[in-house]
């Protein structure tokens, strides 16, 4: 998928400790945002076909009186408001005080952005190892402070006493008594109107109360406070550390309690600044009101805007309702520029001694409709709800167009409030899963007293418990970090044998991933890449992944729209059956790229909002999430993360499934796929998977469950357990009916290669540190794909360092995947001699692994007893006993052995 | 095309969905008794939300308002489906372990009916550090959150240790250990078992001048006055334990045993100085000196089977003559009056408030079909083919009007490996049969070892047949627990036992709850409407 970018994955780092204090999707970290975001006005609403926010623009009807000066009474006037955000700074601020008393002190913590901030905020004991948050006791909760589970409680910001004129800045204060036992305390900042945490460099801000270690590295203003901000950003953040200080007071209590002399020294005086940022939503306004000359009988057409900045309005009128822009006869308004012999540009006036700009236009009698959009910069416009703003202009067919916008907008405000508390209520109430069982426990007596017990309503609860069981099984997994190794070997004790299953083919697969990013653009991809299967077949591959068959919004593939159209920028239908044909006749068997998790609408819905199919599967919003409001679906919540490009399919509707399961067994049979190369599958629930597995019963699928590895002060961590127990718990929840690629592995060799840190390779029991440690059946081994690397390069594998990837992955258990680039590259030979390797020692997705080496400069091990390789710059020779082994492959800083 | 940089915690936005689920065929045993609580400002509000969505999504149904006040009926006649929590739920540097999946599990075991959950609360987690500072805090986060998910809670005073996970005893009662040797059973070779105190220290002042009753009983009543609030209400049994793994019995076994492997007979554990002056007094008072100054010499040893030695022996072992029952009568005797101080200890304790109080007895069966039954002769019931030993066991449950926990509801005759002559059926039976003699309701449990084969159909079979027990806890939440191996026959075997009570709708109904979603559910009409 191309919808991930780069930067969540470098600034994860903050979520192995701490994770569940948060649970908002939307994090902000502060010194990294801040340095990127220029200073600038944005508008919200892009035209992009399918990305509409409903909350864009919407009309309104209005009866306030605008300053226009009418003869005649306006027939037609209406103020269109105009949503943009803009990016505010402002800064949060930390500071110590003394208390009333000795020994007592108080923390404040302020924030000079308008909103509605919430101090989310623990404390963290003397003796504590570990990152936990502890509540802090009774007497230190400031009022109105609520308990967020046991570990943390939640303190709205109030309007500072202290502020002055129009500053805004909201604090809260702590008062604690300093008696050894509170070590330091810890918090983020919400911001409860926008859901937005805010973090101190992407972890919790800390401020250390008694004799705090330097190695955290979150805390705040530390001694050497300007040093422990790694470079650039210590430049960017205008944080600083007060060491004198300011108050007489403070001294006298620090000589009356000698024996704390250390500690309070170190709080005396402290006062951080951070800035941060925040983007505002801005509403503007367009007065549009339209009169009638009285001696031209020409219409007058007076345009009120409140926009910032030199604003030109784009414009144009029409005939007909077919809403055809055509260029008006002269005369046009001052500043005016002809653009393309369709549209008129029109630069607004400033208003004289007030604020806003305004422009008039005298329009023939003819003209039945005035067209404008407001241009901002090259690539912003300002649309009505992502339609040209109309204007009717004949009386006659103006009201009741006009009344009926009016009465479907009464109602869309109505809903736009309720989604809007909807909205941030819900990231409260994240906070909460006793809250969620509270509301259950009340919800299952409400039902009761309902009695009515479909059998609908039993399957749901089914699957409810279901999916709940294997969140619980996740979490409990995942905190044993004893990985269930038996288990496994288990299931691996079975012998390689050729018995094929959907998770692993027969095991001794090797895939091609058989496009880049690019290979729409010729058009006939398809066709290419047939002629070039005897090639891959000879090779060595078993298996190839086609791109995306369905029509797309975008040419890539991955914005499908109808299901059952396969016509595409890579081809046609017929095209891509032949080439289906062509990798059957040389032994390949092939895999569609199916998107399940959203799919793009054709239509609006009566909100404008893109969420109506089309096609032959014309689902409605039902068939879409309820969780993202920008599609305003009405299915259930989504099982799984939220693509937000796009509308998210529900899957837990039986219609959908159905439909979905028709469909790729309708691949199967017309197209003749062998299997699946699942997209984006943290979007739903495994269990989903499952059963489209077993319905379309693929040859082999693997699904692509990418997220962000751990990462502790910006450096990857050695131990990715987690992540990878991620991957693995998503296989699981299909039943291994699919593997999935193995993206831990990619990024420890990321890390390994690119800084020579070779000893990663080995996790903490000896074993691959990827999933193919862990599930090798299950791993699809990549080094590179469509969206890492070809021309988006989200994440790209080391410079000149593949080749060591592949003849890691292709020396390993596991299933390899190569990509296309690399395949015709100047690596081709060197590859293909690893393939080859690879199948005349039938090393396969289940082969035992024993690492003999990994070190700082060279990894090192022995598969099956057959082959044995290193990479790295290091020396590695393997042992001539009890074996000979004999060198078969070499390059740059990788050999392979085989045994003889 | 529009990238968008997809940020998503990896904290999932909770399972808020659950609330709007059709909720409709739980089988909730009407033991609802805790009256829903909604607290802050805050988590009401997103209440009210979920209310809305679900108003929503299921197609605007308004809900009756519910009237009166909750109308619950105690009534025992459905089965009452408890599940174990994790044995470390309260990890031992006293936190909440898993709270997040306990959470999610708790809201599992609620959608499936379930009435309640076991929770095992350790002396040495709780009383860690000194003899009477007690720590509570966890646990009552945890019974909170058992609380509120409305499910009931059993509540297990562990005054053992545990091997797998790591719990011990507390601290200082491990250092007093260290300096008094005999506060642990002891076997023939002298090895010693230190997950839990020897029996016969219960009445000696071993433990900085208390005695380890004394002690037991200060917990118990700090238990009580800790979870008052709780007691009869959230928390409506307690069961205390009365030996190694909470069971009345002695630590006969060391290892626990692999089902594949047959077990063995187990040793008399009566070789601590304790036990042997208690011996000794006996055999002196009975006028046989001689037969006290040790145990059985001619026993077999832990993995040996019966006949490997002579007091085991089917015909002429020394258990049938008069110095095996010399022995074996003061053996089990120790034991059950050990069982009857900690229970009456118990049942004086809770006797004021509305919990059951409950103890364990194991289910010794291997070796049943000898006629010497020597695993239940080592573990302290003198029990054998000639003998009723249960008999006396249940007397004294009587007593003390506790209930019986009896393990091993999983366990078939057919599953036992055939050299072990083993018959936990006809065991159970008859422990059965001697506690309905003494008017004794059992509650029962599955065997810890997970999933023994054709278990859920062997453990239906116990719970609904003639005799029908209506208590049952299953062992033990966790990740096995609710793995895709696992959980879909859990959930398929509750389903079962609850399918007949399918139209029971004894449940409370809150009356602010049901009127806010009344109001509620309107805008929620007029969001689809619009």
């Amino acid at each position: 998928m191309s919808t991930v970018s780069i930067e969540p994955l470098l600034h994860h780092h903050c979520r192995r400790g701490n994770s569940r204090h948060r649970s908002t999707p939307q994090l902000i970290h502060l010194s990294s945002s801040l340095s990127v975001f220029p200073k600038k006005v944005e508008f919200r609403c892009r035209s992009l076909c399918n990305f509409r926010h409903p909350t864009a623009l919407t009309l309104r009807a209005s009866s306030t009186d605008t300053a226009v000066a009418a003869t005649t009474a306006p027939f037609f006037k209406e103020t269109f408001p105009l949503e943009l955000t803009e990016l505010v700074e402002g800064k949060i601020f930390v500071r110590l005080d003394h208390g009333k008393k000795a020994r007592n002190w108080i923390l404040t913590v302020g924030c000079t952005l308008p909103g509605k901030w919430i101090l989310h905020w623990g404390v963290s004991h003397v003796d504590d190892v570990g990152s936990e948050w502890d509540q802090p006791p009774d007497e230190m909760r400031p009022p109105g402070s609520i308990p967020i589970k046991d570990y943390a409680i939640e303190t709205p910001l109030k309007k500072s006493a202290s502020s002055v004129g129009d500053d805004t800045s909201q604090e809260v204060k702590i008062d604690f008594h300093l008696d050894g036992a509170i070590a330091a305390i810890n918090f983020v900042l919400k911001d409860e109107e926008t859901g937005t945490w805010y973090q101190y460099k992407g972890r919790d801000f800390k401020v250390p109360l008694v004799g705090y270690l330097q190695e955290y590295g979150n805390v705040v203003g530390a001694k050497k406070g300007v040093g422990i901000l790694p470079g650039a950003l210590g430049k960017l953040s205008n944080l600083f550390f007060k060491a004198e200080s300011s108050n007489s007071q403070d001294k006298n209590s620090s000589s009356e309690s000698r024996g704390t002399k250390e500690e309070t020294r170190s709080l005396e005086g402290f006062y951080e600044e951070l800035p941060i940022a925040k983007q505002i939503a801005v509403v503007n306004s367009v007065t549009v009101s339209v009169r009638k000359c009285p001696e031209t009988a020409k219409n007058l057409l007076y345009l009120e805007t409140d926009l910032p900045d030199h604003v030109v309005v784009h414009w144009g009128v029409c005939k007909d309702d077919a809403k055809r822009w055509e260029i008006p006869a002269a005369p046009h308004p001052p500043e005016t520029v002809v653009f393309k012999d369709k549209a008129l540009r029109t630069r607004l006036q400033q208003k004289e001694g007030a604020n806003g700009r305004w422009a008039l236009f005298t329009l023939d009698e003819g003209t039945a409709g005035f067209l404008f959009v407001f241009k901002l910069s090259e690539s912003t416009w300002l649309k009505c709800k992502g339609n040209d703003f109309y204007i009717p202009l004949s009386s006659a067919n103006n009201s009741p167009a006009a009344a009926k916008e009016d009465q479907s907008e009464g109602a869309n405000v109505d809903e736009r409030s309720a989604e809007e508390i909807d909205e941030s209520s819900f990231t409260e109430y994240t906070n909460g899963i006793i809250n969620e069982i509270r509301t259950l426990v009340s919800g299952i007596s409400s039902e009761k007293s309902r009695k009515t017990k479909s059998k609908e309503a039993q399957e749901s609860i089914l699957q409810e418990i279901e999916k709940l069981a294997a969140e619980a099984y996740s979490i409990f997994r995942s905190t044993v970090p004893t990985f269930t190794e038996e288990a496994i070997s288990e299931t691996e004790e079975l012998p390689p044998s050729v018995k094929i299953t959907s998770g692993t083919g027969t095991g001794f697969e090797i895939l091609c991933q058989g496009f880049n990013w690019e290979s729409h653009k010729s058009g006939r991809w398809y066709m290419e890449l047939k002629d070039k299967a005897a090639e891959l077949s000879s090779l060595g591959f078993t298996v190839i992944w086609l791109p995306p068959p369905t029509d797309s919004v975008s040419p890539e593939g991955y914005m499908p729209t109808d299901l059952y159209n396969l016509n595409c920028r890579y081809g046609t239908m017929d095209e891509l059956k032949e080439t289906v044909k062509a990798f059957h006749k040389v032994g390949i068997k092939v895999l569609g790229d199916v998107v399940l998790n959203h799919r793009c609408a054709q239509y609006q819905n009566s909100n404008g909002v893109w969420n109506i199919f089309g096609g032959r599967l014309n689902w409605d919003d039902r068939a879409v999430v309820a969780d993202d409001p920008h599609f305003q679906g009405r299915g259930n919540k989504s099982s799984g993360d939220n693509f937000h490009a796009a509308p998210n399919i529900d899957h837990s509707q039986e219609f959908v499934r159905k439909d979905i399961k028709e469909w790729l067994c309708w691949l199967r049979q017309e197209i003749g796929y062998d299997g699946w190369r699942l997209d984006f599958v943290r979007g739903f629930w495994g269990g989903y998977v499952k059963y489209y597995m077993d319905a379309s019963e693929p040859y082999f699928a693997v699904g692509e469950f990418w997220d962000s590895l751990s990462y502790t002060y910006g450096e990857m961590d050695h131990n990715q357990d987690a992540h990878r127990q991620r991957i693995i718990d998503w296989i699981n929840a299909t039943s291994g009916a699919a593997g999935a690629f193995d993206v831990t592995t990619k990024g420890i060799l990321h890390a390994a290669l690119e800084r020579c840190e070779y000893w990663r390779l080995s996790d903490q029991k000896g074993k691959p540190p990827g999933v193919v440690g862990w599930w090798p059946s299950r791993a699809v081994t990549f080094i590179e794909n469509h969206d890492t690397g070809s021309t988006q390069g989200h994440w790209r594998f080391p410079h000149d360092k593949e080749i060591q990837g592949y003849a890691y992955i292709l020396t390993h258990p596991g299933t390899p995947a190569v990509f296309y680039d690399h395949i015709f590259s100047h690596y081709k030979s060197e590859i293909a001699g690893l393939i080859s390797l690879r199948n005349r020692n039938t090393i396969n997705c289940r082969s035992i692994v024993k690492i003999t080496k990994a070190e700082r400069d060279v990894y090192a091990a022995i598969i099956d007893e057959k082959v044995a390789m290193k990479i790295g710059p290091g020396h590695y020779e393997p042992p001539n006993e009890p074996k000979k082994w004999s060198k078969s492959l070499e390059g740059r800083d990788y050999k392979v052995w085989e045994a003889s | 095309m529009e990238v968008s940089v997809v940020r998503s915690s990896q904290v999932k936005i909770g399972r808020a969905e659950l609330g709007r689920r059709e909720l409709g065929f739980c089988k909730l045993s009407g033991n609802l008794r805790t009256q829903i609580s909604f607290g802050q400002n805050t988590s009401w509000k997103n209440g009210r939300l979920q209310f809305t969505l679900r108003a929503v999504q299921s197609e605007s149904v308004r809900p009756v308002k519910a009237s009166g006040p909750s109308k619950r009926s105690n009534s025992n006649d459905g089965l009452r489906l408890f599940v174990g929590l994790p044995l470390d739920a309260v990890s031992d540097c006293n936190s909440v372990k898993h709270a997040r999946a306990i959470a999610v599990g708790l809201v599992a075991l609620k959608l499936l009916g379930v009435t309640g959950v076991e929770l095992p609360v350790w002396w040495g987690i709780v009383e860690k550090e000194a003899m009477g500072k007690y720590e509570w805090s966890a646990y009552h986060s945890l019974a909170e959150m058992v609380q509120k998910a409305g499910l009931e809670l059993h509540v297990s005073l562990c005054f053992h240790a545990s091997k797998q996970p790591k719990i011990s005893l507390p601290d200082w009662v491990s250092c007093l250990g260290e300096s008094q040797p005999g506060m642990f059973f002891k076997d023939r070779s002298g090895q010693q078992f230190k997950e839990c105190l020897s029996l016969a220290v219960d009445e000696l002042p071993v433990l900085n001048g208390k005695t380890p009753i004394q002690v037991y009983h200060d917990f118990c009543e700090s238990f009580k006055a800790s979870f008052s609030p709780f007691l009869g209400s959230t928390i409506t049994g307690v069961s205390v334990s009365l030996g190694p793994d909470g069971e009345l019995r002695y630590p006969s076994h060391h290892q626990s045993v692999k089902r594949s492997k047959i077990p063995g007979v187990g040793e008399f554990q009566c070789f601590d100085e304790n036990m042997l002056s208690a011996l000794k007094q006996h055999a002196e008072a009975t006028g046989n000196p001689l037969w006290g100054l040790g145990g059985p010499h001619d026993a077999p040893s832990y993995d040996q089977s019966p006949d490997s030695n002579t007091f085991f022996k089917d015909h002429g072992g020394s258990w049938e003559s008069p110095y095996g029952d010399f022995f074996l009568s003061w053996y089990s005797n120790q034991l059950i009056s050990h069982g009857d101080r900690i229970l009456s200890l118990a049942s004086s304790t809770f006797g004021d408030t509305e919990v059951t109080v409950y103890g364990k007895v194991p289910l010794m069966h291997s070796w049943y079909k000898t006629r010497s039954h020597p695993s239940e002769l080592t573990s302290g019931f003198y029990n054998t083919s000639s003998r009723d030993g249960y008999e006396a066991v249940a007397d004294m449950f009587a007593t003390n009007s506790c209930k019986m926990i009896l393990p091993g509801l999983d366990l078939s005759d057919v599953h036992q490996l055939h050299e072990s002559r083993s018959s936990p059926e006809s065991l159970l039976s008859q422990i059965r049969t001697a506690c309905k003699k003494h008017g004794i309701e059992i509650s029962g449990q599955n065997s810890s070892i997970s999933g023994a084969p054709g278990g859920f159909q062997q453990i239906k079979k116990n719970l609904l047949g003639e005799n029908k027990i209506d208590l049952f806890t299953y062992q033990r939440m966790g990740a096995y627990f609710f793995s895709p191996e696992h959980f879909p026959s859990f959930s398929g075997f509750v389903r079962s036992l609850n399918q007949v009570e399918l139209q029971s709708d004894d449940l409370a109904s809150d009356e602010e709850a049901t009127e806010s979603i009344h109001v509620n559910s309107e805008s929620g009409i007029h969001m689809q409407a619009a």
